[in-house]
């Protein structure tokens, strides 16, 4: 009895030490600026006048909602989102059936396919910022568009084309993390249930269809999940290709975030911005959370 | 055994104030070095090695001959091709962390001066030695009659063209301002020389400063401006007939295939376009990295009907900072800075045009061709930018606008968009 | 006979297709290494030919351009550096506090898990400006610890932590104490040594993560003293003089680390990541 309260008492002891050190600094660099990003979110706190902060009530949300690029913005994100998160997801498993099999020196192609991942966003968004030049004698993509007997495309310098531009890059980036989840999932497959198709006869999309996909598909719900989430803080890529340009097709809620708070100096109405985006990230993370759990 | 364990979570603990308090030991704004003498930092943004290697050797040169008094540290801010500089200067002020010396680009300084961020500097520098600077700069540093910047060169643009192009197509370019092109003699030059592989002009510097800098001469030349001379009133000018008139005429040069609107860099200098708008300074590129290259530079077009001489001018400026804590020492340091000596070193490192008048004795390449052309439209038909405090709201709106204009949007609305903005911030912010 | 000839194609298409896929898929890196290899005025000539990914006289005179004008390899320790003192606290900080949400009982247990869970998906970039804001008053622009300290703590990882961990049979535990180990000692060697996969996957996620990070760094890190690889690449991008020679250099040079990470550790790395699909 004695011993049981006195483990009890230790316990309680070596939980708080254990607890404290995190709980300290999630408040300190987390729920702080939380707080202060919705407390600032309310007032026309402007970089110049660090002095002059004035509570202005929903005077920043009323201005938003007239804010056309504001509202621009909201749409690219959701563009960006919608378009790349079906296509990354697709090519990542397209690149996990490739290379599911564990035939000698795959490890080459898996590594192949993961190296756009590798070389990190800003690489590569500094890279297909050249390969994407509208004139032909200087990117790489017309000059084979060209060569092909078509016009060529103008990319990033095309506000009709420059968001799939950069959807197109970055599922081209990252389908190899995704890749390497689908494999995991197709390795758990258990190899049974492949033989037990092809003796039934079963062709190869049939087993797919039947065998494959019924299999991952935990695993395909979370990857749209984190893609998803993913998608909607795109910044790099429009900062270092477009600077939200042209005609605001590629301006996205984070970059504008910034634009606001770190060009424009409206750091109040930035915080604004940043408290309708993450209103917008916890609902979405909210409703994929119930469509996942409901079956 | 367990007090191990405590002491390692403690441990843990320790390092993160350690890292928090050396932190705050390092700080750059203390205001004195180990020896006790009393730093000045600067900001400047980066740059070509020879301006770089310029940096390293002045520094170190000031700071051995005042030892134990005043020790300089600089840092080299990234400049990139948009706005980046100017938004670390905002994200600074959040916070106070600016350095004592600030170099800003010259169009910028009359909305520092106006939001206090900079301080006048009038009282570090002689009448004597204010009277070798030329005008142009100085007008840049006034705000309201106060002098709150200095800087070591100035800027011109001019347009270069690859001689074995023209001579191919027997194009005389012109050898006196006075004939200087005129714009359609421009375009019909641009469209002669364009090609399957080559555009026959670059007039895109980068999407950032540059393109006000370069294209708001095509708005003075068409005798209008981006705003009124008080700055007060945008509407009728940026978006008024004869701004349209400019915006027009540069957006054809692009639809018409003559420029590239996302040129690459070095474009002119690889021989993919046959002419450029571009800065004095491209004369040291091309004379060092292109020796085998035939080109030469003439006069910046002029608009049709006795449109007006004129060329860019204004440049990246020193400024003190009002939160400077060492703005004696630093007023020393910028008076070094902008020595005769040290503003033909730095011109020449930095191969642009010295503010000095007397250092022309001893820079005599300024008295030839090509660059005596530049020399003479900076002396003769140089515009600064807008002084206004609202230029931070133009420049970012006017770029934007023309990469909209470029890529299809309409002209009349991306510049109504400038001139709305634009007053907009005026009348918030500094209408009194 | 048939089975065998049948796996015979069955390798062909397998090796071919994949070679083939596999080099359209990397075309970009290709064209990227060699006109990194080739002098600057050959890079956009030939365009439309396949000979543009393959530089007629290699040279590495563009790497040693990329060599002195910038000190790429101290900005490449940089970001191992921050990337690395991060991992570690991470990992220490985050477990335990996983380690007693899943095994201690305490006061407000329920209520600090229901908090992380639902801080769990708050965008950081959300909060940037006056995150950005308290450092700057922290002083800490421009120092280590404004690079690392706002990220040692994740809800994240410490969810991670604790969905491992509440699978540890009890037993193991209760076994440990009748030992006579207190309940600190009994996770650092009874637990820890076990949990050895958990412990990857979040070394894996934040290298992977920090790594790549740009946004903050590029906020906090104005001078060169904390410039990380992905900054340093970006500000060379824009740096005069500008050639495409040496940029294509910096980006491969910037891009080895993490290859030769990815190549040494790449079991763990395909563990790491796939363990967060199935776990999650």
């Amino acid at each position: 009895m004695k011993t049981k309260t006195r483990k009890k008492k230790y316990e309680k002891r070596a939980a708080y030490i254990f607890v404290i050190p995190a709980v300290l600094l999630l408040f300190a660099f987390l729920i702080l600026p939380g707080i202060s990003t919705i407390r600032y979110a309310f007032t026309d706190y402007n970089i110049m006048r660090p002095d002059d902060i004035n509570f202005i009530g929903l005077q920043n949300f009323i201005n938003l909602f007239q804010d056309k690029d504001f509202l621009k913005s909201i749409w690219n994100t959701f563009h960006f989102t919608i378009f790349v998160v079906p296509f990354q997801c697709l090519l990542a498993l397209g690149l996990a059936l490739l290379v599911s099999s564990r035939r000698r020196g795959v490890s080459i192609f898996r590594a192949a396919y993961f190296s756009p991942m590798v070389t990190s966003m800003v690489v590569v968004a500094i890279l297909w910022s050249v390969l994407y030049n509208p004139n032909p004698n200087n990117g790489l993509i017309n000059a084979f568009i060209v060569k092909l007997g078509l016009e060529p495309i103008g990319f990033l310098s095309n506000p009709k084309t420059a968001m799939n531009s950069i959807v197109f890059m970055s599922a081209w980036q990252a389908a190899g993390y995704q890749m390497m989840i689908f494999l995991a999932g197709l390795q758990g497959i258990p190899e049974e249930q492949y033989e037990a198709g092809a003796i039934d006869g079963a062709g190869s999309i049939r087993r797919f269809i039947y065998i494959t996909l019924p299999g991952l598909k935990n695993v395909i719900k979370y990857v749209i999940m984190i893609t998803m989430i993913q998608a909607m803080k795109i910044f790099t890529q429009p900062y270092v290709m477009t600077k939200g340009g042209p005609q605001n097709a590629t301006r996205t809620l984070v970059y504008y975030i910034y634009e606001q708070g770190f060009q424009s100096r409206n750091f109040g109405y930035a915080c604004a911005v940043a408290t309708i985006f993450f209103v917008i990230v916890i609902s979405m993370s909210l409703v994929l959370k119930k469509i996942i759990k409901a079956d | 055994m367990k007090k191990k364990l405590v002491c390692m979570v403690l441990a843990a603990t320790v390092i993160t104030t350690a890292l928090a308090s050396c932190g705050k030991k390092n700080s750059e704004n203390d205001g004195t070095s180990a020896d006790g003498a009393t730093k000045v930092t600067i900001w400047s943004p980066t740059d070509e090695p020879a301006v770089e290697e310029w940096w390293v050797e002045k520094i170190s040169e000031f700071n051995e001959e005042n030892k134990g008094e005043i020790e300089i540290s600089r840092e080299a801010i990234v400049r990139a091709d948009s706005y980046a500089y100017e938004d670390k200067i905002n994200a600074a002020l959040t916070s106070n962390d600016l350095p004592d010396i600030l170099y800003v680009d010259g169009p910028n300084i009359a909305n520092y001066a106006a939001n206090d961020v900079i301080a006048p500097i009038d009282d570090y520098f002689t009448e004597e030695d204010l009277a070798d600077f030329v005008d142009s700069i100085k007008v840049q540093g006034t705000y309201e009659d106060k002098l709150y910047a200095l800087g070591a060169t100035e800027s011109s643009v001019a347009l270069y063209y690859n001689k074995d192009m023209t001579d191919a197509a027997n194009i005389e370019m012109p050898t006196k301002l006075e004939d200087a092109l005129t714009w359609s003699e421009y375009a019909d030059i641009a469209a002669k020389l364009t090609t399957d592989t080559v555009v026959g002009t670059n007039i895109i510097m980068d999407q950032g400063e540059g393109l006000p800098y370069v294209l708001e001469q095509f708005w003075i030349s068409n005798h209008t401006d981006f705003v009124s001379e008080d700055g007060k009133v945008a509407e009728g000018y940026v978006n008024g007939e004869q701004g349209i008139e400019a915006a027009t005429f540069l957006n054809d040069l692009i639809q018409n295939g003559y420029a590239n609107v996302n040129p690459i860099q070095k474009e002119f200098h690889n021989g993919n376009a046959a002419t450029m708008l571009g800065g004095s300074w491209e004369v040291a590129t091309l004379q060092n990295e292109y020796p085998d290259f035939n080109w030469g530079v003439t006069y910046f077009p002029v608009a049709d009907n006795d449109g007006e001489n004129t060329s860019p001018t204004g440049d990246w400026a020193a400024c003190l900072t009002s939160s400077s804590k060492n703005s004696e020492a630093a007023g020393k340091v910028l008076n070094f800075l902008m020595n005769k000596d040290n503003v033909a070193s730095y011109a020449k490192a930095i191969a642009k045009l010295p503010t000095r008048v007397s250092t022309y004795d001893s820079l005599p390449e300024y008295n030839e061709y090509p660059l005596s052309l530049f020399k003479e439209q900076s002396m003769n038909t140089g515009s600064p930018r807008p002084r206004t405090p609202s230029y931070t709201v133009l420049s970012p709106g006017f770029s934007k606008a023309m990469m909209n204009i470029f890529t299809g949007a309409d002209i009349k609305t991306e510049l109504d968009q400038v001139a709305a903005d634009y007053e907009d911030d005026y009348s918030k912010n500094y209408s009194k | 006979m048939n089975y065998k000839r049948k796996k015979l194609l069955g390798n062909i298409w397998f090796y071919a297709g994949n070679t083939l896929i596999a080099i359209i898929f990397i075309s970009p890196l290709i064209w990227m290494v060699s006109s990194s290899l080739k002098p600057e005025s050959e890079i956009f000539a030939g365009m439309n030919s396949l000979q543009t990914f393959i530089p007629k006289s290699a040279s590495l005179k563009n790497y040693m351009e990329v060599f002195t004008r910038i000190n790429i390899m101290k900005f490449i320790l940089n970001s191992f550096f921050y990337v690395t003192i991060i991992i570690i606290l991470d990992l220490f900080i985050n477990s335990i506090c996983g380690y007693a949400l899943a095994k201690f009982e305490f006061k407000g247990k329920d209520l600090l898990l229901t908090l992380i869970i639902s801080l769990m998906v708050l965008p950081m970039e959300s909060i940037m400006l006056p995150l950005y804001k308290q450092v700057a008053d922290l002083n800490w622009v421009n120092q280590w610890a404004g690079l690392i300290v706002p990220f040692i703590a994740k809800c994240f990882s410490i969810y991670m932590f604790r969905q491992f961990f509440v699978d540890i049979p009890n037993e193991l535990l209760e076994a440990a104490a009748i030992d006579g180990c207190g309940p600190i000692k009994t996770f650092f060697k009874v637990v820890v040594p076990i949990s050895g996969t958990v412990y990857a996957t979040i070394f894996i996620l934040d290298f992977v993560g920090h790594w790549n990070d740009f946004m903050w760094p590029m906020l906090v890190a104005t001078g060169e003293k904390i410039r990380t690889i992905q900054l340093a690449i970006q500000t060379f991008f824009g740096s005069k003089p500008i050639n495409y020679g040496p940029i294509m250099a910096s980006l491969t040079i910037s891009a080895i680390p993490m290859l030769i990470m990815f190549i040494a550790l790449q079991k763990y790395y395909v563990e790491g990541i796939a363990s967060t699909g199935i776990k999650g």
